[in-house]
């Protein structure tokens, strides 16, 4: 149920507003900063991580889902004792029905609201508006959205997405007086005397809740503006709509919440007002109205169950990189950010589901903010892949499943990029397929390569080059902690076949430090690209290919970091049905490192200067965003740059957040992709350093088309790459540019 | 009235308050310390000669009225006929707290009755009261006060600093809904809690 405009439509109409964009830039780099500190300093009063805060609630909430009738009918008991009247619905049809005759049977036309998400996801105000009654929403945010008639595009800050000058043009023409566009106070002033009278007019008042305390039967209810406390309290009915998740057993409990909501919602300590309501106020009805509408079916879904904690922050969308472009509007539903991902599909169908799903890049970023630790990501891909299998995913999702099918065939491909190397090589230049300006500035293929200029296609993969005695013996450090090793490369297959100088360099500098490198013919992809499309059974035929090619025992390294995210991470989640399965997958991750982590923390541990070849060139480093948001990375490139090799590292602003790349996403999204992209390379011109290097083959193949079609003089190199040439003797001798 | 600055041999009263007052100021609310009620009445006389109590605390504070009269002051006490009507916009309110929490720089007021409600809803600057015995260090203080009310129907809110939003483009606005304006009292006098003859 939803009258939301189709998707396609949300996006495009996102993607033309230059306001959604900027405004969504500024909010998300402010909440960061604020969040952040806010962050810090409870984690110095508590004397304990954010990680363990957020377990700790996450723990409370788990347990509630575990007794989940018990704490109901405790929460229903306490609060009728209190003279609340409970009434649990399981639909929203049911819940319009009860709050409509209510407000009927009490003969009000008017009915002033709080803000609650649950009360925008039964679509309340159509429906009341059907039945003659008006709803007038109090918080500013959603006031301003329903003059402009609109839907919220964020939990917490409903109207993100709107700049001042939008809003002082609809006050002017809703309110009918001229309003300066930089006079926010006004606007706020104004705000508060309209709405003021709304409030002392109404008999039925409208909130939802932060929490459902059960040992109280006790509403919970935070604001900041005061507007929720005068809807609960100035009509003498007061209705309270809530989804059934948001209990927690005890007020210490709920102060556990209270620790981490507001600083993950808006970088506060505490909201201005924690509102503690157990039963109507003398002379008051209070009606609480609990909704299901398919909260039942996710907690007996373990893969979604535990995003039945969530509390509501938003956090989530405000580090989303796909959400800071497009925002809430087009990504998410009702519920907006990540979390919109994963309940939309059981609020509101898969149909609504469907869409947005596939603006999301699986950058990790909403899991490491989440105040209750659900692993959003996971749950993501897991809806993804009821997408792909309802069929809602349309065309794209056919293309999509028939190219990955094709893609299974490690014969199929080798034979196909070849041939397109052969083909593309009059258009080869420096790493990239030139195509002609004509095709990239206007027509059908402008939207697609315009931004990002194609990689080159080479026509030798780099497991040719990779064969045993073909490749020269590089020059060995005087230091070889890998002196005898054996070690297995494995090459990724998009670097195999479009970047092969990546994987050589990495086996170049892998030798120097003693190692002897192998490539097993057999492999071919880890399985990530089906994945991430929802593609789950051709997923794990990948990677049960991969663990079969990878068996013999030896240590592995690759130079693509998100393969190690999906053996390390990934793997053992898609083959839980199998125990047998999933500890293979688990002795394969304990033996495989991205080419970082070997040389620091692994087996081949640089000593420092080892690569220092005097070169002081200022570079920036850019990281792979699931390396630092999935595998918990820091600044390991950039400590090892400096230390190891001596390079002077400018730091990069949000060195940690996606490039756009996302795998399918910069195909079937490129307007997206290409907007994150500009963000990440305007973060770079900011460092001044004409050198770029990170460890993911897919981020540099993408980055370099961006620095290519934008004409910037940046050059864009995997760490291996960058190290090779450090070698004592080295020269740069690219395959094929 | 004396800053609750640092001092070296701080006792564990002190260092609350002492945190209290730097969350009090951070949630850009004012903090005082005064004796008592006197120093109370002073202090909203100098602010307004309007004020407006919560009926809950004229009930406890008889005398803090006839104070406030006494410097000039006309003292509103919303009835139960129409408490908003009685208060809106009042320039100033006071209300008494239960608890002050130096984690968060929050006052707990218990105000189940709309008449009481509506002097923190509606006025434009409030003065929170809290005796210096009430100040406690944590958030689960709050809950334990909570809990031992648990079977009785109430209202609570732990009120942070003036009302405020950021609703447009993440400005921030003080004063919204509720209250511009918010002074914290912690009385240390021995007077904080029982009430002063008046004669």
């Amino acid at each position: 149920m939803s009258s939301l405009r189709p998707f396609e439509e949300r996006y495009a109409t996102a993607l033309a507003d230059p306001d959604v964009r900027g405004g969504l830039t500024a909010f998300q780099r402010g909440w960061r900063d604020s969040r952040d500190a806010a962050i810090a300093d409870l984690e110095q009063q508590e004397g304990r991580s954010f990680d363990e805060l957020r377990a700790e609630l996450a723990a409370i909430k788990d347990g509630v889902l575990a007794d989940w009738e018990h704490h109901l009918d405790t929460f229903t008991a306490n609060a009728q004792a209190a003279g609340a009247e409970v009434v649990r619905v399981a639909t929203p049809g049911e819940a319009n029905a009860l709050i409509t005759e209510r407000m009927q049977r009490a003969g009000a036309d008017l009915l002033v609201k709080g803000k609650s998400m649950v009360s925008e996801e039964i679509g309340l105000n159509a429906h009341l508006e059907a039945a003659g009654i008006s709803p007038v929403e109090t918080d500013l945010g959603e006031w301003i959205l329903q003059l402009a008639e609109e839907t919220p595009s964020h939990l917490v800050m409903p109207a993100i997405h709107k700049r001042r000058h939008a809003v002082a043009a609809l006050f002017e023409r809703v309110l009918d007086r001229p309003f300066p566009p930089d006079d926010i106070d006004r606007m706020v002033k104004v705000a508060r005397t309209e709405l003021r009278e709304r409030f002392l007019a109404s008999s039925v008042g409208l909130s939802g809740a932060n929490a459902l305390i059960a040992e109280g039967g006790a509403i919970m209810l935070v604001c900041n503006e005061g507007n929720n406390r005068m809807s609960v309290a100035l009509p003498k009915l007061h209705v309270v709509t809530a989804g059934i998740e948001k209990l927690v057993p005890t007020y210490a409990d709920a102060m556990r919440q209270v620790r981490l909501l507001a600083r993950s919602a808006t970088g506060q300590p505490i909201t201005v007002y924690t509102n503690f309501l157990t039963g109507p106020r003398p002379g008051q009805e209070q009606l609480i109205v609990l909704l299901d509408n398919g909260r039942t079916a996710m907690a007996e879904d373990p893969d979604v169950a535990a995003a039945l904690r969530c509390i509501r922050c938003g956090a989530c969308a405000d580090v989303c990189p796909p959400y800071g472009i497009v925002g809430g509007h087009a990504f998410g539903h009702v519920y907006t950010g990540a979390i919109g991902l994963v309940n939309t599909s059981f609020h509101h169908g898969i149909e609504a589901a469907a869409g947005p799903q596939s603006l999301c890049v699986s950058c990790g970023a909403c899991a490491t903010v989440c105040p209750v630790n659900i692993p959003l990501p996971v749950q993501i891909l897991e809806v993804r892949e009821t997408v792909a299998r309802s069929g809602e995913a349309g065309n794209a999702g056919r293309v999509t499943r028939s190219a990955l099918r094709a893609f299974q065939h490690p014969r199929l491909v080798d034979v196909g990029l070849r041939v397109a190397g052969v083909v593309t090589t009059p258009l080869r230049r420096d790493g990239v397929t030139a195509l002609p300006a004509a095709l990239t500035s206007r027509g059908p293929l402008a939207a697609r390569v315009g931004w990002r200029t194609p990689p080159a296609v080479p026509t030798r993969p780099a497991r040719d080059t990779l064969r045993p005695r073909r490749l020269e013996e590089p020059p060995r450090l005087a230091k070889q902690p890998l002196a005898g090793r054996k070690v297995q490369l494995f090459l990724q297959c998009l670097s195999d076949r479009l970047a092969p100088d990546i994987p050589i360099a990495a086996a170049k500098l892998l030798r120097a430090a003693g190692a002897q490198v192998t490539v097993p013919r057999e492999q071919h992809c880890c399985g990530l690209p089906a994945y991430d499309s929802g593609e789950q059974d051709t997923a794990r035929d990948m990677v049960r290919q991969t663990m079969a090619a990878l068996s013999d025992g030896a240590d592995v390294v690759t130079p693509a970091s998100s393969c190690l995210a999906m053996l390390a991470h990934d793997a053992p989640h898609l083959l839980r049905g199998d125990i047998a399965e999933v500890e293979r997958a688990q002795e394969l991750a304990g033996r495989t490192y991205d080419l970082i982590s070997y040389l620091t923390s692994g087996p081949g541990r640089l000593p420092p200067g080892s690569l220092d070849d005097g070169d002081r060139t200022p570079v920036t480093v850019h990281r792979f965003c699931q390396a630092s948001n999935t595998l918990g990375r820091g600044e390991a490139i950039e400590a090892f740059l400096r230390d190891v090799a001596g390079a002077p590292v400018v730091p990069l602003p949000e060195a940690g957040e996606c490039c756009g790349f996302g795998g399918s996403t910069s195909v079937r999204n490129p307007e997206l992709s290409a907007g994150i992209l500009d963000r990440k390379l305007g973060c770079v011109d900011r460092t001044d350093a004409s050198i770029l290097i990170t460890d993911n083959p897919g981020c540099i193949l993408h980055l370099r088309g961006g620095v290519h079609a934008s004409g910037r003089e940046v050059e864009v190199l995997h760490l291996a790459e960058y190290l090779v040439r450090r070698l004592p003797g080295a020269t740069s001798t690219p395959q094929e540019r | 009235m004396s800053p609750a600055g640092a001092q070296t041999d701080a006792g564990p009263g002190d260092r609350q308050r002492i945190r209290l007052r730097a969350r009090v100021e951070a949630a850009a609310s004012t903090y005082h310390e005064l004796a008592g009620w006197d120093d109370v009445a002073a202090h909203a006389a100098g602010l307004a000669d309007r004020v407006a109590l919560a009926p809950s605390l004229h009930a406890a504070q008889p005398g803090l009225a006839t104070r406030l009269e006494a410097r000039g002051c006309t003292v509103v006490i919303p009835g139960d006929e129409d408490p908003a009507a009685d208060v809106a916009d009042v320039p100033v309110a006071i209300v008494a707290g239960e608890l002050a929490v130096s984690e968060t720089g929050g006052v707990l007021v218990a105000e189940h009755a709309l008449a009481d409600r509506v002097v923190t809803m509606l006025c434009q600057r409030l003065v929170q009261v809290v005796a210096a015995d009430a100040v406690v260090e944590r958030l689960e203080d709050v809950a334990v006060w909570l809990a031992e009310r648990n079977g009785q129907a109430g209202f609570a809110s732990l009120m942070t600093g003036p009302s405020r939003t950021a609703d447009i483009e993440r400005s921030l606005t003080i004063g919204v809904q509720g209250p511009d304006e918010v002074d914290v009292l912690v009385l240390t006098g021995a007077d904080a809690v029982t009430e002063e003859p008046t004669s």
